[in-house]
């Protein structure tokens, strides 16, 4: 491995569960990203939400939230979708210190996001940036096993019916207001139990369902 | 640190028990929670499983069963779960399952506990929450509202011991011993007991005014044998009997021994409160016709008395003890109209009259016992014309006719005492449907005016022949469940056995109604006199009718249930509408709605234990 010592060297080091492991039986890590844009080449995270999936069940104790100091202002636009405003940012943890806690939490976990090709872009560029390395890891996509369900009984998916709260909301849950990074996190690995609960027979399902 | 996230805190915040939690804990509690997710017919507990958290329903509901199937709870958004089984050393004794699909937060039993033990507000609301004490509820309930002079017990309002001098004092000896107590009477004894009172007004009207020498006997101006009252009444009871005789002193007795003597002044400088001044006025009134008006001023007592924190027992003591008054300066215009009675009678109160319990919503139960002197042809007009004079005048009150003709008016229902005892033999030794519905009104026969000896009479008799008979009492007992509380609730409803769901809860009949049958039976079982439920119910325990702890959930239980309507009544009254029994589920906060679960749950379990005692699965 040429990977250097540190957070991500360790994160690799650790094995992830093989793919007929039932999803009660690994842990999760259940993450959310704010970002300046949507082009992973020029734009910036400037905030990190992740909330751990154990035993079938979110657990709140292991949430954390960072804010990112961003290298480039930001521009109004992004700071309308997100609502960080530069004077908050610029009192924001960099990304060197932003990367280690997650690398921790996601260690001997499965990342979980909703659209996960996002952060699997922005997260692995960052690694790249910080540690020379990029984050090579399977992602559970929330939206990609709410697109393969829908696809199995609608013809057509209607417009908007793969939005998180959208998603949410076929499974009875709460109506979900996204507004921060820790709280779409949690939206998700909520969203993440109930397809796995669905994916489910008599025995839990496997990571091999559930991993997109 | 973890941060908090907004939508659990917030959540947990805008729900009962956990309101009650200051925002530091509330952040505390957020952090904590695991979320997890049941797919709708997910067993979420089955009996004997451990249970090692607090489950809150975030979405969804869920269903509970007794391990016999027999449904004891349904639980929707906001509504917590689990309890019973933490309380019971982390195992679960029902079986949960999920109805729809559940989002379900669940906090860890250790910090459940810790909650428990900083936050004394959050274990009460727990302690009745799942078969714990209700009283301990109701206290932190009424925690700082517990003044209210008028359901004080006159023993508790005494500031000292009696004054008094022997009968065989002068009028300058006694006169001394009150200047030097300071009091405004003196209570004459011959050893230990009461033989008179002396009063300012005595010295003046009857010693200066009548030019008596000082060095007369007391005897000679005292007023024998005054009327006292035991230091187990209430206050208000106290003011009623001052009112009505136009007195100022009471001498209080305790188990037959002088312990004081109570005045209206300081009873009026303690508590100026409308339901005095309405007891005095209605005593006062020149004729009938000025009744109605002071009539419609009761509605009012009860939310004035709810907002003063007063005890629904407290409340139907009050408002009985208006109509009382109502009832007797009625008799008194009857006869200043009619002529003297030709022969003894004494009014009885009967149904929630007779019980002391009414609220604002009230009809008439009433009937006439008269001296077995009585003779149809010679007496009956007078008496119809008594009765009829009494129905009318508490109808023009607002306490209507009774529906069911049970008033004084009604010939059947005014009898002498011979016929009295037949019909009593009949009901008890033929307990057929309308005898036993008639024995639940005339079993609570209380004496309102006349010659109360008539009452004494017939009580004894038709005590004594009830108690003995089995039969009699088990019919009574089956009667007794024909009326259910419901489960408790769900959702904007009301959960009944069966699984049904009502729109609202009739708080009286599935209430109320339910406890006074079961405490009818346990004092007539017991053979007590008592006619008031909580008399009943306290009185009972000395006896086998029923268990300490059994009596006293139901008190607490009846208690509830009777305040939470005369609440309900009381809001109904203030938004202009009339007063009704049916509860919408939507009235009561979460807190209110977990005790009257457990009430209802009282009344079941008693229920049940009456059947099992008499043997109901045989009728």
């Amino acid at each position: 491995m040429r990977c250097p010592p540190g957070p991500l060297k360790s994160y690799y080091r650790t094995d992830t569960p093989t793919p007929d492991t039932p999803y009660t039986r690994a842990e999760f890590l259940a993450v959310d990203i704010e970002t300046t844009g949507l082009d992973p080449r020029t734009d910036e995270i400037v905030s990190i939400g992740f909330v751990p999936v154990v035993a079938g069940r979110v657990r709140l104790a292991g949430a954390e939230h960072h804010l990112v100091r961003p290298t480039r202002p930001v521009s109004d636009e992004a700071a309308k979708v997100h609502g960080l405003l530069d004077d908050v940012l610029a009192r924001a943890e960099p990304l060197s210190e932003a990367l280690p806690p997650l690398l921790a939490a996601l260690t001997g976990r499965i990342p979980i996001a909703h659209h996960s090709a996002v952060e699997r872009a922005f997260l692995s560029r960052a690694c790249r940036a910080v540690y020379g390395h990029p984050l090579a890891t399977p992602w559970v996509c929330t939206l990609k096993l709410a697109k393969r369900r829908l696809t199995r009984t609608e013809a057509v998916i209607p417009e908007g019916a793969l939005r998180l709260d959208a998603c949410r909301r076929r499974y009875g849950m709460p109506h979900h207001h996204a507004h921060d990074a820790l709280a779409d996190a949690l939206a998700a690995a909520e969203l993440f139990l109930a397809q796995a609960a669905e994916a489910s027979g008599r025995a839990p399902a496997q990571l091999r369902d559930l991993i997109t | 640190m973890t941060p908090e996230i907004l939508e659990v805190r917030a959540f947990l915040g805008a729900h009962h028990p956990f309101d009650l939690l200051p925002e530091p804990a509330l952040g505390d509690t957020a952090r904590a929670i695991e979320v997890s997710y049941v797919r709708k017919g997910g067993v979420i507990a089955n009996p004997d499983d451990p249970v090692a958290h607090l489950y809150i329903v975030r979405s969804g509901a869920v269903e509970s069963r007794s391990r016999f199937g027999e449904l004891l709870s349904r639980l929707g958004e906001g509504d917590c779960f689990g309890v019973r089984a933490l309380l019971r050393g982390g195992v679960s004794t029902n079986r949960t399952v999920a109805i729809e699909d559940c989002l379900l937060y669940m906090l860890p039993v250790a910090r459940f506990e810790a909650l428990r033990r900083t936050h004394p507000a959050f274990a009460y609301f727990f302690a009745a929450f799942d078969g714990g004490p209700l009283g301990a509820a109701q206290g932190a309930a009424l925690h700082g509202k517990t003044f209210d002079l008028l359901s004080r017990r006159v023993g508790d309002l005494l500031v000292r011991g009696p004054v008094s001098a022997p009968v065989a004092a002068t009028i300058r000896e006694t006169a001394e011993v009150m200047r030097d107590a300071r009091v405004s009477a003196a209570l004459i004894v011959d050893g230990d007991a009461l033989v008179g009172i002396v009063t300012d007004r005595d010295l003046r009207n009857k010693v200066v005014a009548g030019a008596l020498p000082p060095e007369t006997p007391v005897a000679e101006v005292m007023t024998p044998s005054p009327r006292s009252i035991a230091a187990q009444d209430l206050a208000f009871n106290a003011l009623l009997t001052m009112s009505r005789h136009d007195i100022h002193h009471l001498p209080v007795m305790d188990k037959g021994r002088l312990v004081g003597c109570l005045t209206a002044s300081t009873l009026i400088d303690a508590h100026t409160s409308s339901p005095l001044y309405l007891a005095h006025a209605i005593h006062e009134a020149a004729d009938a016709a000025a009744l109605p008006a002071l009539a419609a001023r009761v509605p009012s007592i009860v939310g004035q008395m709810c907002e003063a924190g007063a005890t629904a027992h407290a409340i139907g003591h009050v408002i009985t003890a208006l109509t009382d008054a109502l009832t007797q300066v009625l008799l008194k215009f009857a006869e200043a109209e009619l002529g003297p009675p030709p022969v003894p009678y004494v009014w009885m109160a009967a149904g929630s009259q007779g019980r002391q319990e009414q609220t604002a919503l009230s009809d008439q139960d009433n009937c006439l016992i008269l001296d077995d002197a009585y003779d149809e042809a010679a007496h009956g007009t007078y008496f119809e014309r008594l009765a009829t004079f009494v129905n009318d005048g508490l109808n023009a009150c607002g306490y209507v006719y009774c529906p069911g003709e049970m008033m004084a008016r009604t010939a059947e229902w005014r009898q002498p005492l011979r016929v009295w005892k037949r019909y009593f033999r009949r009901w008890i030794e033929e307990p057929e449907p309308k005898a036993l519905m008639l024995s639940c009104i005339f079993f609570d026969l209380r004496p309102v005016g006349g010659a109360a000896a008539l009452w004494d009479e017939l009580r004894a008799e038709i005590h004594d022949a009830s108690r003995k008979n089995h039969i009699f009492l088990a019919h009574m007992a089956s009667n007794a469940m024909q009326h259910e509380p419901p489960i408790g609730f769900f959702r904007g409803l009301v959960l009944v056995y069966g699984g049904g769901e009502n729109q609202t809860l009739d708080l009286k009949h599935n209430g109320v109604v339910p406890i006074v049958d079961l405490a009818r039976i346990y004092a007539l079982a017991a053979g007590i006199d008592a006619v008031n439920t909580e008399d009943r119910l306290l009185g009972a325990i000395d006896s086998r009718a029923v268990s300490r702890q059994g009596a006293m959930d139901l008190k607490d239980a009846l208690e509830f249930i009777g305040i939470t309507r005369l609440r309900h009544q009381a809001r109904q009254m203030r938004d202009g509408l009339p007063a009704d029994n049916l509860l919408l589920p939507k009235e009561l906060s979460s807190f209110e709605r977990g005790n009257l679960k457990s009430a209802f749950q009282v009344v079941k379990d008693m229920q049940a234990s009456m059947a099992s005692a008499y043997q109901l699965s045989r009728f």
